[in-house]
């Protein structure tokens, strides 16, 4: 089938404004009589406030008000609050105080004094579960969402049982199982039993999360750095205390978010309710060590693998069991994505999981890009390619061979996959990367330089269903897409529209996307995140230009006589099959179903739409032919998945390493937007070379004091740690439920591309396995040296 | 308009017994903030309240009103001693295009021209620039509003994600073409190793400085 | 914990070497120099350090600038890092500098970072950076030598309550090329080698030079002895832009018929000061730049090297950047 839009570039209308500085993010409004507001932030990593004591900084000329813990709403915990009495982290909002300008705001934060009572912390979740150790909250130490906040302690007997190294296994608080495990084990030709961690690291948003809001008529208006958009409105109206009408959230662009703001944030309702308090508009600016203490991070995990191969290189049986550091607060559920993604990319035979959550004394944190699956690919892949060693089998067969396919079943429910073209992904990459033929530099070595070639691949969920679609045309013959999903920079906010146009057979010159703004009516969308959006957002785009399709043929029978079936569409006109020349302009047919009333004009709505989408389309009805529907198409559990080919270079004396080739394929469905997609693929590559060799978090455990507040201590990839030219494919076969055949892709190349680093690095150094992210230069020397490494194997966030 | 820049600044440290002079100066700039001709908005994030006399702890130091000459034309604002040229440019003369991405010379996010060469306008003192011609993201368009071959470039290869590095990227690739306009890949990366991409769109904004270099034009 | 906003200081643009003497003497320890500013605004921003007033010796032309002079070359102190790189009398003569250069940081930065600013900064050790009132900042502990501190990029050598090392890539360079440091103040000029230039924490711990209030470092002089050497710079770091160097190499090597006749080396970010290796010159001095007298160059060099408990890769490391100096004689 020839497709007017799918699987073609366009210019998306943001790019222009992105290119020119006219784009406007939070921080780049203004207001009338604006002041600003900063932050008192804790410099314990847990404590008790006793005693606030502003009286000298209210007195200072310029100094209009402050905000504490008993001005605001309270979050239910152990969600975060927007401030605290009970600091939890460093850098923990106590407090913001609104003054004129900025510079008076942070002198008068450096008059108030503020009496804190320590309490015991810890930034260790093993030390917080041995016996009598301390816990991150006075209100428990274990939890997440879905898992009652509780304190759990292991016995000494459980950690003396796992002896030096090893993680210890106490009791779980989430646990699944399938299959006969110990018959697999037995089965089992090869069986490793390894120790891991992988590190907490940053999402380094360009765009610190600034945030300028202020009330009219009722209302608030916030301008904050968001990459979802009608998803977080309700979330937004809870900090506030108010109805999610009174909401207008302006979130046009987000300069990055990767999942750190993809929901609403404590910390942006704080303008908000100082501007209430004050009645002017307040601007909060959010510096960048600000960013990386109220930011978000990545969960990182101590965890400890059991995986069973056959003589074929089958993977048996896994026994996965994952203490996941939540910090302080209930951020992500990171440790399910893993036991996911095992059960998934492997299909072992027989699997068990098992899960700790622990808080922690540290920033809190939410999903980051492949949150548990990305964590798995790093440590899992290594050791497929050390079995492959042992067994002779290539490392590509070896994928090939435990590779999921359509219907192949994930997680402990053991639901069947929409789609998977893992193996169509490996055999296009091998072939273009010429893997049989690279495989023979693999191990070279010139002077201290030794080659690794690798490949790495990673999965995650690819879309949700049941979201609202709405679409509008209007007398002038313009399609108005309305989508309320947000702005990431992933351009799928068009890229996914253009499914409506392509239904309603619409040139892209006549098509608007509504977005970005509360005041453009928009549709109750899931955010942008969790590689969902050019599955779920193509599905309601979709339904809504069926509803819109279905008016059009509805009005041309009215009008021109005959039923509905007999028309069709293209050109923005709708026509008789039979006699083309009789039709409607999209214009005319919007003029009518304005005339029409009632379900043609939006006056009448479906009963299953969201009230987001009631109130948006209510708000529109009259303004010409309304499509709205709620998704309800057949779905199912999506998966996305690439996988990636890498050429590296080691030096054994200094630890660096040079990506020379790079190649990432995706397995996403349709491609709706090979450039968009592309852009996906290598960014996100990127991101997996800063997970795999750069970034973590660094915490002094004496002093839970943060060892990186800027960009230069945290490190994420420059131009000069990435390959000097990247490429990409995809496979590009159709997700049978998806309408057009569309799933997401964003998270799985960050995955993949950090196995096949980490892979490469393994195979230049003849198959040691680190069984820890990152793996940085010092690692490598090390090894190469023949020294031990630095920090013990269970140790968390050292350097 | 003869503000004289470093020489005057430089002029009032030597003497100590300027009081008088710089005591005059003061009126004229009441008088030309009362006249409007000041960057309006100088309220925002630096001493608004304290207007121009706010307590120097030393005798003397720079003149406060100065002229800046931004994206060519000739700006009179008034600056305080610590303020930065990202802040000036962002709250002074509304030049939003220009971001901050971490204030620390960490991420480039801030580039700007400053005599055609690439600086970090977080980490620049706005009075260091006095007498320099600073040209921004806004700058760069042509007469009719055209886009600069370089931005031309980053449209046609789709190289933003998030767009909130990209004006820096644009300003590095523009500075870079302005002094080596055909650029090898090798050199275009070192070149624009000063701007960060969390989107990690290195990639394509490398694609589109070469595009951009390949291009006759005068850059 | 308050950050990110400078406090209010006077600012002074000085137009000539002299004015700038005035009033750096007239100011005192109220007084802070700035060159490119990299250094300093970030402990401004801090709030960490907090001087009255600036003197901001941009403005100076007197102290730009690169001249052949007979007994070598002279570089003023507000010479960009930039302008060094793409020197070429220092990529001729002098190309240490231009590698050294090249290293630092990131394009922008070496736009408006100088030589003197590169030379003069302040330690980085994250603790330090951070607030903490350590033995540097002039409290009574050293937060990163305890046994769990996170020192992975602290010294090998010559501790002394403080672990801090030197930052300086040019420093580094420096120490190889013999470099004369030309320090004036109110009462005059006087001339200090590289290498009791810097200074460690046994003899100043709140210094990281022998520089006080009142003086400026004007310009360096680089002895004719050392043009065209043969060269080798290399500098490991985490990330090939911005990060400061986990250890750095700089050695200059005169050779003749083959033979080792004189060589000058120093090791970056392995002591609080650019380590010279003296007995590693020594040892190597005439002999032939073979892989046997780069193994053994190796070992010589981190002989009573001390770890802590997150850096002993370093030693390895250094081992192998001394190596490989030697062996890029070969």
């Amino acid at each position: 089938m020839a497709y007017k839009h799918i699987g073609k570039d366009f210019t998306p209308h943001d790019v222009v404004a992105k290119v020119t500085g006219q784009a406007k993010y939070a921080e780049d409004f203004r207001a009338e009589g604006m002041v600003f507001c900063r932050l008192l932030l804790s410099p314990m990593p847990h404590g008790r406030v006793r005693n606030i004591d502003a009286s000298e900084a209210l007195k200072m000329e310029g100094v209009l008000g402050i905000l504490t813990a008993d001005d605001v709403p309270a979050i239910p915990a152990p969600n975060a609050p927007i401030l605290t009495k009970e600091p939890m982290f460093v850098g923990e909002p106590i407090l913001a105080v609104a003054a004129v300008d900025e510079t008076t705001a942070q002198d008068a934060i450096e008059k108030i004094k503020v009496d804190i009572e320590p309490l015991p912390f810890t930034i260790d979740p093993l030390q917080s579960l041995f016996p009598g150790g301390p816990n991150a909250r006075s209100d428990g130490n274990v939890g997440n969402v879905g898992i009652e906040l509780q304190t759990l302690k292991w016995t000494a007997a459980d950690f003396a049982r796992a002896g030096e190294g090893k993680l210890p296994m106490g009791k779980a608080v989430e646990e699944w199982s399938y299959g006969d495990l110990d018959a697999a084990f037995a089965k089992a030709k090869i069986v490793y039993d390894e120790t891991f961690v992988t590190a907490s690291n940053s999402h380094h948003s360009m765009e610190p999360r600034s945030c300028m809001a202020y009330w009219q008529n009722g209302k608030c208006f916030v301008h904050a750095s968001l990459q979802s958009h009608t998803y977080t409105i309700p979330q937004i109206a809870q900090y506030l205390g108010i109805d999610p009408q009174d909401v207008v959230l302006i979130a046009e662009y987000c300069g990055g978010g990767f999942g750190s703001k993809g929901s609403a944030y404590p910390s942006m309702a704080i303008p908000a309710l100082m501007s209430k308090k004050l009645g002017r508009p307040v601007m909060m600016r959010i510096s960048r060590a600000e960013e990386y203490f109220i930011g978000s991070a990545r969960n990182g995990f101590q965890g400890r693998i059991r995986i069973g191969f056959g003589a074929d290189g089958k993977v048996l049986g896994v026994d996965l069991f994952i203490v996941q550091d939540n910090a302080a607060n209930n951020g992500f559920w990171d440790f399910r994505g893993a036991g996911e993604a095992v059960s998934l990319v492997y299909t072992p035979t027989a699997m068990r999981f098992r899960a700790v959550p622990v808080y922690t004394n540290l920033p809190s944190r939410t999903a980051q890009r492949g949150p548990g699956q990305n964590q798995m690919a790093c440590i899992v892949e290594p050791l497929l390619d050390r079995a492959a060693r042992e067994l002779g089998i290539d490392r590509v067969e070896i994928r090939l061979r435990n590779a999921p396919v359509t219907g192949s079943p994930v997680g402990g429910e053991r639901r069947p996959v929409t789609s998977a073209y893992v193996r169509e992904a490996l055999e296009k990459g091998a072939a273009r990367f010429n893997w049989r033929e690279k495989l023979r530099e693999n191990g070279k070595r010139d002077g201290s330089k030794v080659i690794g070639v690798a490949v790495g691949q990673a999965y995650h969920p690819a879309g949700f269903f049941g979201f609202d679609g709405l679409v509008r045309i209007t007398p002038d013959g313009k399609l108005h897409i309305h989508t309320g999903v947000g702005n990431l920079g992933t351009f799928s906010h068009s890229a996914t529209a253009r499914i409506a146009a392509e239904v309603l057979k619409v040139d892209w010159e006549n098509c608007i996307v509504e977005r970005g703004d509360s005041r453009r009516h928009l549709p109750w969308n899931i955010g942008q995140f969790g590689s969902n959006t050019s599955y779920t957002m193509s599905r309601t785009n979709y339904v809504a230009a069926m509803d819109a399709l279905t008016k059009l043929k509805e009005i041309a029978a009215r009008e021109l006589g005959g039923s509905p079936d007999d028309y069709d569409v293209d050109g923005s006109r709708v026509f008789q099959k039979s006699n083309p020349s009789r039709g409607l302009g999209y214009g005319e047919a919007a003029q009518r179903a304005i005339d029409l009333g009632g379900r043609y004009s939006g006056h009448e709505l479906p009963q299953d739409i969201h009230p987001i989408t009631r109130a948006s389309a209510s708000a529109l009805a009259g303004t010409g032919l309304i499509g709205v529907a709620k998704d309800t198409l057949p779905g199912g559990a999506t998966a996305a998945f690439a996988v990636a080919f890498a050429k590296v270079e080691v030096d054994l004396e200094t630890g660096q390493h040079r990506i020379l080739e790079f190649l990432t394929v995706g397995d996403c469905g349709r491609v709706i937007h090979p450039m968009g997609l592309a852009t996906q693929l290598k960014g996100g590559s990127v991101q997996g070379f800063g997970l795999a060799c750069l970034e973590h978090i660094v915490y002094d455990p004496q002093n839970g004091l943060p060892a990186n507040v800027g960009l230069y201590q945290a490190k994420p990839p420059t131009y000069l740690d990435v390959p000097a030219e990247m490429q990409w494919d995809a496979v590009d076969k159709p997700d049978p439920t998806s309408p057009l055949g569309t799933k997401g892709i964003g998270e799985p190349p960050m995955g993949a591309a950090a196995a096949a680093l980490l892979c490469a690095i393994s195979q230049a150094l003849g198959g040691h396995v680190f069984n820890r992210t990152p793996v940085l230069p010092d690692m490598i020397i090390n090894v190469a040296a023949g020294r031990s490494q630095s920090h013990k194997p269970l140790q968390v966030h050292t350097q | 308009m003869n503000e004289s820049d470093r020489g005057g600044a430089a002029a009032l440290t030597a003497a100590a017994g300027e009081e008088a002079a710089r005591y005059s100066r003061r009126e004229f700039i009441k008088r030309v903030i009362a006249s409007g001709a000041v960057a309006s908005a100088a309220v925002y994030v630096y001493g608004g309240l304290q207007g121009c006399g706010r307590g120097p702890s030393v005798a003397g130091g720079v003149e406060r009103l100065i002229s800046l000459n931004v994206n060519g034309e000739v700006r009179r604002v008034d600056v305080l001693p610590q303020e930065t040229l990202a802040m000036t440019l962002r709250y002074k003369l509304g030049l939003t295009g220009t971001k901050l991405g971490c204030d620390r010379a960490e991420c480039g996010a801030c580039t700007v021209l400053i005599d055609d060469v690439a600086h970090y306008s977080c980490s620049t003192l706005t009075h260091s620039v006095r007498g320099r011609k600073v040209v921004t993201i806004e700058g760069l368009a042509g007469p009719n509003g055209e886009l600069h071959p370089v931005q031309q470039a980053f449209v046609d290869e789709l190289a933003p994600q998030c767009g909130f590095c990209t004006p820096g990227q644009v300003m590095a690739a523009v500075a870079l073409l302005r002094q080596n306009p055909r650029p090898t890949r090798e050199e275009a990366r070192i070149a624009l190793s000063g701007n960060l991409c969390r989107c990690g769109a290195y990639d394509n904004y490398l694609n589109a400085v070469m595009r951009a270099a390949a291009q006759p034009s005068e850059t | 914990m308050s950050r990110d906003m400078m406090p209010h200081f006077e600012l002074y643009q000085p137009d000539s070497l002299e004015n700038a003497l005035d009033l750096a003497k007239r100011l005192g320890r109220d007084g802070w120099i700035i060159a490119g500013g990299y250094d300093s605004l970030d402990w401004f921003k801090d709030r960490v350090k907090r001087p009255k007033a600036l003197i901001d010796l941009g403005g100076i032309e007197s102290l730009k600038g690169i001249r052949e002079t007979p007994e070598g070359l002279e570089i003023g102190a507000l010479t960009t890092l930039t302008e060094i790189e793409r020197s070429p009398i220092v990529r001729e003569k002098y190309g240490l500098l231009a590698d050294a250069a090249r290293r630092v940081a990131s394009p922008q930065i070496r736009n408006a970072a100088t030589l003197g600013g590169n030379l003069c900064q302040d330690a980085r050790c994250w603790y330090y950076r951070y607030g903490v009132n350590c033995y540097r900042a002039g409290g009574n502990t050293c937060y990163a030598d305890t046994p769990q501190g996170q020192n992975r990029e602290h010294c090998l050598f010559g501790a002394s309550r403080c672990v801090a090392v030197s930052p300086s890539d040019m420093g580094t360079a420096a120490v190889a090329l013999d470099a004369r440091m030309v320090v004036r103040n109110s009462s005059g000029e006087r001339v200090i080698p590289a290498e009791e230039f810097f200074i460690g924490p046994a003899v100043d711990i709140t210094r990281m030079t022998v520089l006080e209030p009142g003086d400026i470092l004007t310009a360096v002089r680089f002895p004719a002895e050392w043009a065209g050497a043969k060269f080798y710079f290399e500098k490991v770091s985490d990330r090939e832009a911005w990060d400061f160097a986990l250890v750095s190499i700089a050695s200059a090597m005169i050779l003749e018929n083959g033979v080792i006749r004189n060589v000058r080396m120093a090791c970056g970010a392995v002591e609080c000061v650019p380590r010279r290796l003296k007995v590693v010159e020594q040892t190597v001095t005439g002999s032939e730049p073979n892989e046997e007298l780069a193994q053994l160059a190796g070992k010589t060099a981190v002989q009573g090297a001390t770890p802590l408990n997150f850096n002993h890769f370093k030693i390895p490391l250094m081992e192998n950047l001394v190596r490989r100096a030697i062996r890029a004689a070969a």
